[in-house]
């Protein structure tokens, strides 16, 4: 008996007649952390932006929580989901950006409350402590008064997850989050990751950070042209791949 | 001084020749015109008086820019009214202007096609048409629409009218010309901010759960002023002078009061620079509050927000003072 955070299922994405996702099949077991690895263009992003339907998926079937993703089946027919009820859905999916994404126009701590004020209506002063609660888990209590410029990438990003995390979700995507840091920085934020896999949250993460992938991942998932080209334990995967292509991959980038 | 090893090397800056004489020319022209707007003509008139028995006779004259009348009339109180009434028209017209611009602009931007192409073909028209035929046209509106209602078209349901007669006076026509003239450029102006703002900001709005709305409102929009001011800036100090147009349907603004004086006492130039000097003066008000407003919005945009002019001269006086003093210090130490 499963009972998987995300599932997966023969899920097909085009863009103007380009196919990026050609029938993928993925299950994301609760409390666990999936890492995508892949070459550019292989249809990484995209995926994770479909779980939380930031794009819309063509064909195929798409589960959080048990929940059919931007879409009600009613009479078997499939009913696209209104503005409202897909936003609440997202509210419960957390996503970190490459590019961070910080509202540049507030500080460090409205870019931590406003979701929580303005989407869940949580109270001004409940929504700030925790807050600084949040940004003392990602090691920037000092720094709230700041903004966005103001700070280094790497703080960007851990005030990003702070964002994310505010909105208390069950599932936590990750799209390239240290693929902009300079590499000294890269550090800070997979430490903050490797906290919150720890602490036992569902994360997909999709990554170019083999180390990463190979310590924290419970499952790694290769892709390739918009298909899952081999997938498991990943220290398993890493050490001896099968797929010929999965090897001229890691060759590259190891 | 040596220059290798010596930590107070004195940098010559280029000194630029062409510069200097450019400058020097440009100032002569402004040394000219000052010299006449301060300079007086000879009235052609003549003073006679005794000096000791002896008749002598001098020429009168009078200010070449007549400030005597300028000032006299400055605070009249035709002219004050007709500047409430300058100021009223850009106020109420900039508000259509800007309000009714973003929910154009939005409605541009939308997804559905039909909504984009009714923006679209807004815009178009109130450009594609002189402001001064549609002040003319919406002052006499009631010649193609003598009875306005609201009902359902091609029926003959409607819930309730009013004669355009009695709603469209010279006043009412002159804001809702200006109005939905304005909201043509404004639209433009909107968009071009909202599509300033980078589609993370978006996403990342919508990833936390905010609807359309709130990402509009609370993330798009704030981030767009700092795009969407500066030109709407220079629409209200263009509204500002664009506002005389209405004294063609009769409205008394600031021009149409100077009009009606110079036009009882010949006095033109003096009523026409009375005029002006208060529509540079609402323009230099109006760019302050420029400054102060982009500075608001420039928010979290740069690193350090740019100093005031008030922070800028105090900056300067104590850098000169600082300088003059550390020139003093240096010569007191070489005696």
């Amino acid at each position: 008996m499963s009972d998987p955070m995300v599932e997966v299922r023969g899920v097909h994405k085009s863009y103007g007649g380009v196919e990026v996702l050609r029938g993928v099949d993925l299950t994301v077991e609760r409390g666990e952390v999936t890492c995508l690895i892949g070459p550019s263009g292989s249809g990484k992003s995209t995926l994770l932006r479909c779980v939380n339907h930031l794009e819309k998926h063509d064909a195929g079937e798409l589960r959080v929580d048990g929940d059919l993703v931007g879409y009600e089946a009613r009479g078997g027919k499939l009913y696209e989901r209104n503005d409202k009820q897909i936003c609440a859905e997202r509210s419960r999916i957390g996503m970190v950006f490459q590019r961070f994404n910080l509202f540049q126009h507030l500080t460090v701590l409205e870019n931590i409350t406003i979701g929580q004020m303005k989407v869940k209506g949580v109270q001004p002063d409940n929504a700030r402590a925790r807050a600084r609660e949040l940004l003392a888990r990602v090691g920037l209590d000092n720094k709230e008064k700041n903004y966005p410029s103001q700070l280094s990438g790497g703080q960007q990003q851990r005030v990003a997850i702070a964002r994310a995390l505010a909105m208390e979700p069950k599932l936590m995507l990750f799209d390239e989050p240290t693929s902009a840091l300079d590499p000294e920085l890269v550090g800070e934020v997979l430490d903050v990751m490797k906290d919150l896999a720890l602490s036992g949250m569902t994360m997909i993460v999709v990554t170019h950070e083999m180390n990463f992938a190979r310590e924290v991942a419970n499952t790694l998932y290769f892709l390739d042209a918009g298909m899952i080209e081999e997938s498991g334990n990943p220290r398993e995967i890493l050490s001896a791949p099968k797929s010929e292509r999965l090897r001229i991959f890691l060759s590259k980038v190891l | 001084m040596s220059t290798n090893g010596d930590a107070t090397v004195k940098v010559v800056p280029v000194r630029h020749v062409g510069q200097w004489i450019a400058a020097a020319i440009a100032m002569v022209f402004v040394a000219m015109l000052v010299h006449t707007l301060f300079s007086k003509l000879p009235t052609g008139q003549y003073a006679c008086h005794l000096v000791s028995g002896v008749r002598r006779c001098h020429q009168l004259s009078e200010w070449r820019f007549s400030w005597d009348i300028v000032g006299r009339y400055f605070f009249t109180s035709e002219i004050l009214h007709g500047l409430l009434i300058t100021l009223e028209l850009t106020i109420l017209s900039m508000l259509v202007g800007v309000i009714l611009g973003v929910a154009i602009a939005v409605m541009r931007l939308s997804t559905n096609r039909l909504l984009s192409a009714t923006a679209w073909t807004y815009t178009w028209f109130f450009r594609g048409t002189p402001v001064l035929v549609q002040i003319t046209v919406w002052f006499f509106i009631a010649i193609l629409y003598p009875v306005i209602s609201i009902g359902i078209p091609f029926t003959d349901v409607t819930f309730f009218h009013f004669s355009t007669v009695s709603v469209f006076t010279p006043f009412i026509a002159g804001v809702v010309a200006l109005g939905l003239n304005e909201a043509a450029y404004m639209s433009e102006i909107a968009r071009a901010g909202l599509i300033s703002v980078d589609e993370g900001q978006t996403e990342a709005a919508s990833s936390i759960g905010m609807t359309r709305q709130q990402t509009l409102r609370f993330v798009v929009l704030p981030q767009a002023m700092r795009v969407i001011i500066p030109p709407t800036g220079n629409e209200v100090i263009s509204m500002l002078k664009t506002t005389s147009l209405v004294s063609v349907i009769g409205v008394v603004e600031l021009l149409g009061a100077a009009t009606n004086i110079y036009a009882r006492n010949y006095l033109i130039m003096p009523l026409l620079i009375v005029a002006s000097l208060w529509y540079i003066v609402v323009t230099t008000v109006l760019s302050i509050g420029q400054f102060y407003l982009e500075r608001r919005f420039a928010k979290g945009a740069l690193r350090t927000p740019p100093p005031t002019p008030i922070q800028r001269l105090r900056r300067d006086v104590v850098g000169i003072l600082s300088k003059f003093r550390t020139q003093r210090g240096a010569l007191g130490e070489t005696r």
